[in-house]
C-alpha cells in the first residue's frame, strides 16, 4: 500500500481523495495555487506545497511543478481527481516514467479513449452500438435512401464541411428524404463551397445514461450500474440520479455487458465511465468514455454501498477488486444536486466571493461533499461548484422528498447559489415522474412556469 | 530615540509600503512625525520635534543630527526575491562551492543568486532586481515552493 499520495487537484474532489487516504492510513500532500492558500484541502492535508499563481495554467496544469512537488514530497502515487490533468495522457506518461503511480488507467488506454473518433472505431469493432450513420460522404440519392432506410428515421443530413447548424436538414420519413438531401447539399455548397453531406440518426430527446466501470490490474472488471445525467444546463450536468428511471433490469444487463466489453478491449484499469445516449425506445448508443473518477461517483457509492475512491487507491496499489465491489448490487435510490456559486436569477452568472455564513443540511440519508465553510472566499479562477448534496432513499420519491427537505435547510449567505434552482426542480411534476431528457432544463426554464424556491429557513446567525 | 519608537516607526513604514502610501503624518501633544517614502535619491526627514509628553524631556541638540541617519537606516523598500518554481534551494553551484551571494553582496538584475533544483535540472535563479542582499531566508538544501521568499534586497 502507498505511504504517501500527492493530490493533483483542488476543491471538493481534493478533499474527497484526502478523506479516502486518511481512512487508508496514507499520508497526503496537497498542491495548491496562491488563490487556494486557505482552501480546506490544503488545511487538512498532512503537507502542502504552493505550485503557482491563481490561474490553472499557472498552477494546477503545470506538470513540471507538480512532479517537482511529488519528488520533494517523496510520494508513491498521484491522484489526479477529475478535470485538470486527470485525462492528460502525457501527464500519466510522465508519472509512469518517474516511477510514481498514476491512480487511473494507463496513458495508452487514456489516449485511445480520449480520441473520440478512435473511441467510436474501437466501439464499432467491439460490436458496441454507436450513433448510427453513414460511414462517409453520401454521394447519390440512391445511397441516401439506402442508408436512411438502414439507420431508420428520423435522420439528419449534415454537411461534412459544415458548422453552426447550417447545411443540416432533418428527414422524418422516406418521402421527405429527397427534399432534405438536396436541400442540405445546396445549402452546404452555398455556405461552405462544398456540398458533401453525410447522414446520421437523429436521436430525439435522449437520456444521457452512463455506466461505472471498475477494473483491477489482474484482469477483473465489473460495472456498478448506471447513472442518469440527463438533467443538464448548457451541456453541464446539474442533477444526477442512480438508478435511472428509464432503466429495466434487462437493459441494465445488456448495457453493462457492453460497457465492460468495451473497457476490456482497451485493457482498461481502475475507475472509468462509459457514456450512452438512450432514446425513447430504449435503444442505446455509445458516445464516449471518461477515463477518470467522475463528479457523480457519489450516487453510485450510496446505491451500491462502496467507496470508489478508496477502491481506486487499492487497485493502483496492486490489490485485487474488493469482494464487496465485485459482487455489488444496487439498493436504494440516490440523487445528487450540484450546488454552484451562481445566481439563478441572473442567468446563472458566477458569484464568487466570501461566504459569510454556511450551514449545510444533515440527518438520515443526506451526504454533503464540499470544501467550503463560513468565511471561505470562493475564488473566481476555477469552476463554480461549491458543494454536492446527495440524498438517499428507499425509493426514488423518498430520495426526491428528502432532497427537497434538505435543500430547505441549506443556508449560504454572502454569495448566490443554485440551491433555489434545485429546490424548484425537486418540485417539478415531470422530474418527479422521471419524465425528462437532455432538453428538459431549457424547456422548463423557458416555460414561464418555473419558479425558484429560496430556503424557507432563515437561520439566525 | 527609544527602541520602542523605532519599532513603531518601522511598523508604520511597513504599513505604508504594503498599502502603497507615500506620505504619513501624525501629530499628538508635543509630538509630530512625518514620513515620506523616498525615491532612492531623496532623503526622508522624520522630525520628532520634541519628546512625547514632558516639555522638559526635549531632544538635545545632538539628537536631531542623529535622527536623519537613523531615518536613513530605517528607510524601507526591502525587495523580495521569490521562488518562481517548486524545487530544492541551493546557495552554491556545487556542494563545496562558495555561495553565489551573501548578506552585503551587491546584485543587479542579471546576477545569479541561487540554484533551484527541480526534477534533476539545476535552474539558475536571477535576482531580477538590484541592490544589496539584506537577508537570506531560504535554507540550503531545503525544499522551496512557488512564491516563497528566498532573499530580501535593500
Amino acid at each position: 500500500m502507498f505511504e504517501k499520495i500527492l493530490i493533483a487537484n483542488r476543491g471538493e474532489i481534493a478533499l474527497r481523495v484526502i478523506r479516502a487516504c486518511k481512512e487508508l492510513g496514507i499520508r497526503t500532500l496537497a498542491v495548491y495555487s496562491e488563490a487556494d492558500v486557505d482552501s480546506l484541502h490544503v488545511q487538512l492535508a498532512d503537507e502542502s506545497i504552493c505550485i503557482g499563481a491563481a490561474p490553472s495554467s499557472e498552477s494546477y496544469l503545470k506538470i513540471d511543478r507538480i512532479m517537482s512537488a511529488a519528488e520533494i514530497g517523496d510520494v508513491d502515487a498521484i491522484h489526479p481527481g477529475y478535470g485538470f490533468l486527470a485525462e492528460n495522457p502525457h501527464f500519466a506518461e510522465v508519472c509512469e516514467s518517474c516511477n510514481i503511480k498514476f491512480i487511473g488507467p494507463s496513458s495508452r488506454a487514456m489516449q485511445t479513449m480520449g480520441d473520440k473518433n478512435a473511441a467510436r472505431a474501437f466501439a464499432r469493432k467491439a460490436g458496441v452500438p454507436v450513433t448510427p450513420g453513414s460511414d462517409g460522404i453520401v454521394e447519390s440519392e440512391q445511397d441516401a435512401a439506402k442508408i436512411a432506410k438502414k439507420i431508420g428515421y428520423p435522420v439528419m443530413i449534415k454537411a461534412a464541411a459544415g458548422g453552426g447548424g447550417r447545411g443540416m436538414r432533418v428527414a422524418r420519413n422516406e418521402p421527405s428524404l429527397m427534399a432534405a438531401f438536396h436541400g442540405a447539399r445546396h445549402e452546404a455548397e452555398k455556405a461552405f463551397g462544398n456540398g458533401d453531406v453525410y447522414i446520421e440518426k437523429l436521436i430525439i430527446n435522449p437520456h444521457h445514461i452512463e455506466f461505472q466501470i471498475m477494473a483491477d490490474r489482474h484482469g477483473h472488471m465489473v460495472h456498478l450500474g448506471e447513472r442518469d445525467c440527463s438533467i443538464q444546463r448548457r451541456h453541464q450536468k446539474v442533477i444526477e440520479e442512480c438508478p435511472s428511471p428509464l432503466m429495466t433490469p434487462g437493459l441494465r444487463k445488456k448495457m453493462g455487458n457492453v460497457a465492460v466489453k468495451l473497457a476490456k478491449s482497451v485493457g482498461y484499469e481502475n475507475a472509468g465511465t462509459i457514456e450512452f445516449l438512450v432514446d425513447q425506445e430504449r435503444h442505446f448508443y455509445f458516445i464516449e468514455m471518461n477515463t477518470r473518477i467522475q463528479v457523480e461517483h457519489t450516487i453510485t457509492e450510496e446505491v451500491y454501498g462502496c467507496d470508489l475512491v478508496k477502491e481506486q487507491i487499492r487497485i493502483a496499489a496492486g490489490l485485487p477488486l474488493s469482494p464487496h465491489i465485485a459482487h455489488a448490487t444496487p439498493r436504494l435510490h440516490a440523487i445528487q444536486c450540484r450546488i454552484n456559486a451562481e445566481d439563478p436569477e441572473k442567468d446563472f452568472q458566477p458569484s464568487a466571493g466570501r461566504i459569510d455564513f454556511y450551514y449545510a443540511p444533515g440527518g438520515h440519508g443526506v451526504r454533503i461533499d464540499s470544501h467550503v465553510y463560513t468565511g471561505y472566499s470562493v475564488p473566481p479562477y476555477y469552476d463554480s461548484m461549491i458543494a454536492k448534496i446527495i440524498t438517499v432513499g428507499a425509493t426514488r420519491i423518498n430520495a426526491i422528498d428528502r432532497m427537497r427537505r434538505a435543500l430547505g435547510e441549506y443556508y449560504i449567505t454572502g454569495i448566490k447559489t443554485t440551491v433555489p434552482f434545485h429546490a424548484a426542480m425537486m418540485r417539478s411534476a415531470e422530474f418527479r415522474d422521471g419524465n425528462y431528457d437532455t432538453g428538459f432544463v431549457e424547456r422548463v426554464m423557458s416555460s414561464g412556469k418555473f419558479e425558484l424556491v429560496a430556503p424557507a429557513t432563515q437561520l439566525r446567525e | 530615540m527609544e527602541l520602542k519608537e523605532i519599532k513603531e516607526i518601522k511598523a508604520i513604514i511597513d504599513l505604508m509600503k504594503r498599502n502603497g502610501l507615500s506620505v504619513f503624518e501624525i501629530e499628538k501633544e508635543g509630538f509630530r512625525l512625518k514620513l515620506q517614502r523616498a525615491v532612492p535619491d531623496q532623503t526622508t526627514t522624520p522630525a520628532p520635534s520634541a519628546a512625547p509628553s514632558s516639555p522638559k524631556a526635549a531632544a538635545t541638540p545632538a539628537e536631531p543630527a542623529r535622527a536623519p541617519r537613523e531615518a536613513a537606516e530605517t528607510k524601507p523598500l526591502l525587495k523580495d526575491i521569490v521562488s518562481p518554481m517548486v524545487g530544492t534551494f541551493y546557495r552554491a553551484g556545487s556542494p563545496d562551492g562558495a555561495p553565489f551571494v551573501d548578506v552585503g553582496k551587491t546584485v543587479n538584475e542579471e546576477s545569479v543568486v541561487c540554484i533551484i533544483e527541480a526534477m534533476k535540472v539545476m535552474n539558475e535563479i536571477k535576482a531580477e532586481t538590484s541592490g544589496v542582499i539584506a537577508e537570506v531566508l531560504a535554507e540550503n538544501g531545503k525544499p522551496v515552493q512557488f512564491g516563497q521568499v528566498l532573499f530580501r534586497v535593500r
